[in-house]
């Protein structure tokens, strides 16, 4: 059983300092997630520290079924959260862009991502948010289909239809003079 | 995009570019201080989260209670009734 395994079991039993040790082991791949779909940091990191919430809630209510891994649950409620934060913020056309984050990394990489999320956020702003999201997982995560699903909690024939919209939406744009 | 970029090739760079992303400084501190107000119940949720496993035990024994009480009812029902009985025939 791996070290994010053995911190969700302590949680359950009622260590719940542990859980800082699930938020040291996921927060890298969830923050990078979270802004890719939102197509910045600062909302990413919104999106996330909600699942957190929900997550530890969800633990300590007994409400964690296990029957995904740990890591996919986590996936699950971030790119749920932020499909919503993403359609909610598309309803109200509010961006994040000022929003300035104090990185505590590398500057000139996290200058480079940041202009990198820029052009995803744009290239993908005219796809609905569970497209994106599909494309995300596929393309820039690297899950397959059926990991999709899970993650999606949908079927991989919707998945897969999502990704065809997609792909085909982005081609027509290109294709456009 | 350049033309000759596709869709896939545009996504790769940009996953490429972007797997430098990490949590900003302060992030952890500010996930665990949200944690924290979450795990410190008000009042009423703290009673409730402590009583709720003992609701079943608490429903058996208020229905058993009831049981009683219309049992002791009746039986006292009975006992006065005998009484009366009596002191007519006396």
């Amino acid at each position: 059983m791996d070290t994010l395994e053995k911190a969700v079991d302590r949680v359950l039993a009622g260590d719940h300092a542990a859980f800082q040790q699930i938020v040291d082991a996921t927060s890298q791949k969830l923050v990078r997630l979270g802004a890719r779909i939102m197509g910045n940091q600062a909302d990413a990191e919104d999106v996330v520290q909600e699942a957190y919430v929900k997550a530890y809630r969800a633990l300590t209510v007994g409400d964690f079924d296990r029957r995904s891994s740990t890591s996919t649950w986590l996936y699950r409620i971030v790119v749920n959260g932020a499909i919503d934060a993403k359609r909610s913020r598309t309803r109200r056309h509010e961006t994040s862009d000022d929003v300035q984050v104090e990185p505590g990394w590398d500057g000139a990489a996290f200058a480079e991502a940041r202009v990198a999320l820029a052009e995803l956020d744009q290239w993908l702003a005219a796809l609905p948010s569970d497209q994106r999201a599909a494309l995300v997982l596929q393309s820039m995560e690297g899950l397959n289909n059926t990991e999709i699903a899970q993650v999606m909690g949908v079927s991989e024939g919707a998945v897969e239809q999502r990704l065809v919209r997609a792909r085909a939406a982005l081609r027509s744009r290109r294709e456009q003079p | 995009m350049t033309d000759l970029e596709d869709i896939d090739q545009r996504l790769a760079r940009l996953a490429g570019a972007t797997y430098a992303v990490r949590p900003s400084a302060a992030f952890a501190a500010r996930v665990m201080q949200a944690v924290h107000a979450e795990a410190v119940p008000g009042f009423w949720e703290n009673a409730w989260f402590s009583s709720r496993r003992l609701l079943p035990v608490a429903a058996i024994a208020a229905a058993l209670a009831v049981g009683w009480a219309v049992q002791v009812d009746r039986s006292v029902d009975d006992e006065l009734a005998t009484s009366y009985a009596s002191v007519g025939f006396e």
